[in-house]
């Protein structure tokens, strides 16, 4: 047995062996060229850098090549790449500092003449270095010490720096702070009041499983994911047409309230429709890779956005899964990672599969641009639709033919007209008839064809008809859901990120600096992709998530970079926490046991006030010798205000809502919409149904640092600028709530004073507030009354105003 | 009242003595709990010779051939088939018109006419313009890398194709911030039949903090969103709110020792001044009769013309980086939008605002500190496009763009392109030069000015970008 393979290893290396050179030939290389190369070309292509995908660390390298193929071609040395590289005579031009000397050119071209003699096959494997922490494998370190694991190995680091943790929080504020984390709301006063009188050891865990528990835990979750699939309701671009996609909002929403195991959460969306069941809701959930932006702009090559499409799959799936920055690797090696442009592309090929709108589909694809799509409804309601679309398709056949069939006689209806007709038709076309038949040009009979069509009554008819035929066509809801192409586009490095300038094929694979794909007789697809991702020996995805969830509920993560764990990337301050999370969570995947775990945690529940004795030693609060303040998200502040004036609306999921917004913001993309405000319970439904258009998004969303959906969010800015004050002092929607509140304030305690003025405090603030602050409350109510004693609402609306513009009111702290 | 006193005092006491000391460092630890770098302005490189920027966007690219690049060997072409090596790889929007039928060279369809001491051709499209042409500085042959609407204007304003990085103005104010105390410091002004595409991403601050994106305002009505209260809450007294507001943060602020509600304090404050300078700024009323016909501005309409007006007067106010926008340039031979009435028309309504805006500066000395820009994402091809009517496609090899102020040598033509004006012969000048250039008038070094996101310094531009050392001075 032993023997065979050795033989069948010998017969396959004959064809290196035999090439057997001459020993002047291996002199001259040995003397002339190995020189030249050591001087100007292995810094970069040996083989580990393997800049471009080439090598120049033995003969079998640079025959097997690079990006653009073989380096050296036998049949015909002279037009070798390596040749044309440093002769400067393509575009690929080597060394790209400056072209080589003459003498140095001579012995190369010389070199290859020969048939690029090298003494024997030798690879350097220079791998000295140990490998990045964030590749090797997730550790199962014990917690170093007893009770709650986390605060085992916070207290350890605090302790070896001399630093004692910060008390817990008081009860109010934590309370609020979980609510805010959990459901994205704050804790109703009666909420608050049940948790302030239990005197049970476990009354916050009991908080925190209710929370878990409720809808508003899926909603809340769902929006920090569908930052990451930058998710909106439009196509950007300039037409930014309205998309239809809420469907895989909700599907979120759904798997986190039923909390479907992480693994299972990221094989649906990447791949759902390859499962061997593929069920509606897997269908929805590719919807994750389906929020790519989609260009429709008239003179488009489609297929160039599709290209940027498939990139922005790759790049997403980087930062999300891998915390990688993947995307350097477009257009040139990684300059800093182990991610080279053909490992890319390898990336890209799992994603370039897709039976989407692409240079193929020509101008008409423009009329199917949101396919794939996924249609919901009965079965008769389908049967029907398709019907009518048939229908429609052999009725607008009909009227081709109907039409080529009247074209003989537009001649004689342009030589009937009379110059006072003409002069009433459009200017284009006044210009067109000026224009001799014989020279006018497709777009010009076109246009002129659609003004004589419709003087002849049989068009008109048949027109009508179609009209009333499309009337009959149901409505049904659809979702942008992921198809594969039944067979493969062939994928390409994209020389330079150049989707015009194609290198070698590549086949769909994963880099090579982390662990390999599991073996398949078949090419990989989106499937073994989705499993590799999720898959145990991934040291990569579950820390990548456990950090990601870290940094939600302390405002940092471990890792500082969230979406790179790259060695440019910072380092974790607790590494032996961040792999205790990592193996702990890829035990069940269970994302809501993660988050209780953090949350149950004493450096979670610590107080967040300043330390200012530490502000020299661990400015960053990287320690986590307090917890944080943090200003609310875009969505949350606008739910804070509808949850204390008590208008809020809490319907999950559906199609996207219009609130109100300031006059004029629709109209700030090309195509100058009117928002139709929604009304009834629409309009007070939680920040995150807000429809969002990405040329024009609602500016009260933005100004709070809502993410723009074009890439991946991965964590969002926490600006604090005077645009956000003149949002909560006089956006439209602000008043009304605040109004609300005023009422609210009213009818629950009837008999005003000190007493509504509390209570209106304690519905914003989920605290008392201090008795400084009622008289400065008090002074002001005074004030305004004061001004208008006639008015007492309009005092008590003031009072309201001044809750909803506190800087604690859109802080979690 | 007596409670009240004690409570700002106490809020200040402590403020003064327990958060005083290592405030700065706390501050800048908070609000850059991150790996960010300082979010604060950095100050230039080094001396700027411009203060502020107007940039002039004519969305849609504006056909040079018809404006300022004049043609007179194209004339002699008009008609014949362009020839196949000019072609040859090259890709263009619309490729679909371009197949069906060969295209055709077109002659300038306007005439020129020499103006100033510069002696330069401006055709008659421009006849205001053509007054300061000896205050511009033309160059003939900027290049760009995308001949789509949007694509290209995310372009040239963020230097990505990419959507998503921060835009120029963004850029310049994270640099150097701004002098305006009661305005942002990068503002938007839009005209035109429909707004830029690409919307709000062309005045992005892309993974910049969110106060560096532009601000749009609206020459009618509240000139910021959200500036004053709604009709019908109109008059209700502002500053006992605020100081109130104010009040209870302070305590907060006591209570916490977190710098980032002093942060929302004056943020509160300059909030505030915006709502009395907003409305100063769009009331022209002290604007001289004579300044309004100049620039042919109306008060409460939302036209070129009162924007110009209201660029000045930003810029007046320390404005950094004013941004005008005016569609739509996209003559390619549609029933409106062609190189007849259609191009008549939106020459009309920039070339006596554009004029004025110039003279105007200079009058009053400020166009030694105001860089102005003039141009759109690409030029027009030299091939006529028969349409339902006449125009031109996209073209990105060449095209012409103006510079004035901020000392650059006036007067002047940079770049000359071949007899179609289809490549440059001399002189060529990519976007990222552009950028560059109006970087380093600002006294930013485009190299330096840098940002860490994703592991990687970003810049506006990119890798690139050379001065354009023939418009310095």
């Amino acid at each position: 047995m032993r023997t065979r393979v050795l033989l069948t290893l010998a017969v396959l290396a004959t064809p290196v062996a035999a090439q057997d050179f001459a020993p002047d030939a291996i002199a001259f290389y040995e003397d002339q060229v190995k020189p030249v190369l050591r001087r100007n070309c292995v810094a970069c292509h040996n083989a580990k850098n393997r800049t471009s995908g080439f090598s120049l660390a033995s003969r079998e390298h640079v025959l097997e090549g690079g990006n653009r193929g073989p380096g050296f071609s036998p049949e015909a040395p002279a037009s070798s790449v390596l040749l044309k590289a440093v002769q400067h005579e393509s575009d690929l031009k080597m060394p790209p500092t400056g072209k080589l000397k003459d003498a140095d050119l001579a012995v190369l071209t010389r070199w290859v003449e020969m048939g690029l003699p090298w003494p024997k096959t030798e690879v350097s494997a220079d791998f000295g270095k140990p490998k990045h922490w964030a590749f090797q494998p997730v550790r199962q370190p014990e917690p170093p010490g007893s009770g709650h694991a986390i605060d085992a190995f916070i207290l350890k680091k605090l302790r070896e720096n001399g630093i004692q943790p910060s008390p817990e929080a008081d009860r109010a504020t934590l309370l609020r702070r979980v609510s805010f984390d959990l459901t994205g709301l704050p804790p109703t006063s009666a909420e608050v009041d049940a948790f302030l009188k239990d005197p049970s050891q476990d009354a916050y865990e009991k908080a925190v499983d209710r929370m878990l528990a409720s809808p508003q835990y899926g909603e809340r979750w769902a929006r920090h994911w569908l930052d990451l699939a930058r998710y909106a309701d439009s196509n950007g671009y300039n037409l930014d047409h309205e998309r239809e996609i809420w469907k895989y909002r909700d599907w979120v929403i759904e798997a986190y309230n039923r909390d479907m195991p992480f693994d299972r959460f990221v094989i649906e969306q990447i791949a759902g429709d390859l499962l061997p069941e593929p069920t509606e809701d897997r269908l929805v959930a590719t919807g994750f890779h389906r929020n790519t932006l989609l260009n429709l702009e008239g003179g488009i090559d489609f297929e160039q956005y599709r290209v940027d499409a498939v990139a922005d799959r790759v790049d997403t799936t980087g930062a999300v899964f891998l915390g990688l920055t993947l995307g350097c690797a477009r257009c040139h090696d990684h300059k800093y990672d182990p991610i080279s442009q053909r490992e890319y592309y390898q990336l890209y090929a799992f994603f370039n599969n897709i039976d989407e709108l692409s240079g193929e589909w020509g101008e008409a694809g423009r009329r199917r641009a949101h396919e794939p799509l996924l249609f919901f409804g009965t079965s008769e309601e389908k049967a029907k639709k398709a019907a009518i679309r048939a229908q429609l398709a052999a009725l607008e056949a009909e009227l081709n033919e109907y039409k080529k069939a009247l074209d003989p006689n537009m001649a004689e209806w342009e030589d009937g007209l009379t110059a006072d007709e003409k002069a009433k038709l459009r200017p284009d076309i006044q210009f067109i008839l000026s224009i001799p038949r014989g020279e006018r040009n497709e777009i010009m009979t076109t246009a002129l064809g659609g003004v004589f069509y419709k003087t002849d009554p049989g068009y008109q008819q048949r027109q009508e008809a179609i009209r009333a035929v499309s009337k009959l066509e149901p409505k049904l809801t659809s979702t942008m859901i992921m198809r594969e192409l039944p067979e493969p586009r062939p994928a390409f490095i994209h020389l330079g990120g150049d989707f015009l300038r194609p290198g070698i094929g590549v086949r769909p694979d994963v880099p090579r600096a982390l662990p390999a794909l599991a073996r398949q007789d078949r090419a990989p697809n989106r499937l073994d992709l989705a499993q590799w991702l999720v898959d145990p020996a991934n040291p990569l995805t579950a820390r990548v998530t456990v950090n990601r969830v870290w940094q939600r509920l302390f405002g940092r993560g471990l890792v500082d970079t969230e979406n790179d764990f790259g060695t440019q990337g910072s380092k974790p301050t607790h590494p032996e926490l961040l792999d205790w999370l990592a193996a702990e969570f890829a035990g069940d995947w269970s994302q809501k046991k993660l988050i209780r775990r953090i949350v149950t945690s004493a450096a979670y529940k610590q107080s967040s006030k300043a330390r200012p004795e530490l502000s020299d030693r661990d400015p960053y609060n990287e320690l986590i010798a307090r917890q944080s303040r943090l200003r609310l998200e875009a969505e949350i502040v606008r739910d804070a205000a509808l949850a204390a004036s008590g208008l809020l609306h809490l319907a999950v999921g559906g199609k996207s809502v219009f609130p109100p917004q300031p006059k004029g913001a629709s109209k700030l993309g090309q195509v100058q919409r009117d928002i139709v405000v929604s009304d009834g319970p629409d309009k007070f439904r939680r920040g995150m149904y807000t429809h969002f258009w990405r040329s024009a998004p609602d500016p009260n969303l933005m100004v709070f640092d809502a993410p723009d959906t074009t890439t991946t969010c991965t964590r969002r800015s926490r600006s604090n600028t005077p645009l956000q004050a003149l949002t909560l002092l006089n956006d439209e929607g602000y008043f009304e709530m605040a109004g609300a509140l005023a009422a609210r304030m009213t009818r629950e305690v009837p008999e005003g004073g000190q007493a509504r003025l509390r209570h209106g405090f304690r519905l914003c603030m989920a605290r008392e507030p201090e008795a400084e602050e009622v008289a400065r409350l008090e002074r002001f109510f005074k004030q305004q009354l004061d001004a208008a004693p006639e008015d007492e609402s309009r005092a008590w609306l003031q009072v309201a105003r001044v809750f909803l513009n506190l800087d604690e009111f859109i802080t979690r702290e | 009242m007596a409670g009240d006193d004690r409570l700002l005092q106490r809020t200040r006491r402590h403020f003064f003595r327990d958060c005083g000391v290592g405030l700065g460092k706390a501050a800048l630890a908070s609000m850059f709990a991150s790996s960010m770098p300082a979010a604060a302005p950095r100050g230039p490189h080094f001396p700027a010779k411009a203060k502020s920027v107007i940039f002039l966007f004519m969305a849609g690219g504006p056909s040079q051939f018809e404006l300022f690049d004049f043609k007179p060997d194209l004339e002699r072409y008009d008609g014949k088939v362009c020839p196949q090596e000019f072609l040859e790889g090259k890709r263009f929007a619309f490729m679909e018109t371009f197949t069906q039928e060969p295209p055709r060279l077109l002659g300038p369809t306007r005439k020129f006419q020499r103006y100033g001491e510069s002696g330069r051709y401006v055709s008659e499209l421009l006849p205001h313009t053509a007054r300061v042409v000896d205050d511009l500085a033309f160059v003939t042959t900027i290049r760009t890398d995308n001949f789509n609407h949007a694509p290209a204007k995310i372009f040239m304003n963020t230097g990505a194709i990419r959507f998503g990085r921060p835009s120029m103005g963004s850029w310049v104010t994270y640099g150097i911030g701004s002098e305006a105390k009661d305005l942002p410091g990068f503002v938007v002004l839009k005209s035109g039949p429909r707004g830029p595409r690409g919307g709000t991403l062309n005045w992005g601050s892309g993974f910049l903090p969110t106060s560096y994106q532009g601000v749009p305002f609206q020459s009618g009505g509240d000139p910021i969103l959200n500036l004053s209260a709604p009709d019908r809450f109109a008059g209700t007294p502002q500053r006992q709110l605020l100081e109130t507001v104010q009040d209870l943060n302070r305590a907060r602020l006591a209570a916490t020792g977190d710098p980032e509600i002093e942060t929302r304090i004056n943020a509160y404050e300059m909030a505030y001044r915006m709502q009395t300078a907003g409305p100063e700024l769009i009331d022209f009323s002290k604007e001289s009769p004579k300044t309004l016909e100049m620039y042919g501005a109306e008060p409460g309409s939302s036209s070129f013309a009162n924007n110009c007006l209201l660029a000045r007067r930003l810029v007046e106010r320390g404005v950094r980086f004013v941004q005008l926008y005016h569609t739509d340039w996209d003559h390619h031979g549609g029933p409106v939008t062609n190189l007849q009435q259609g191009l008549d028309d939106v020459c009309r309504e920039i070339d006596r605002p554009t004029m004025a805006l110039i003279r105007d500066l200079k009058q009053r000395g400020l166009l030694d500190s105001t860089l102005v820009v003039w141009g759109g994402e690409f030029g027009r091809t030299p091939m006529g496009e028969r349409r339902e009517t006449i125009g031109r496609n996209h073209h990105i090899e060449a095209f012409t763009m103006w510079f004035a102020g901020a000392g650059i040598q006036a007067g002047q033509t940079i770049g000359e392109t071949d007899e179609f004006g289809f490549f440059p012969v001399k002189d060529k000048v990519h976007v990222h030069d552009v950028q560059a250039t109006i970087l380093h008038l600002l006294g930013l070094d485009h190299t330096k000015l840098t940002f860490r996101f994703q592991g990687r310094d970003f810049r506006l531009t990119d890798v690139h970008g050379e001065l354009i050392q023939g418009l310095l001075a």
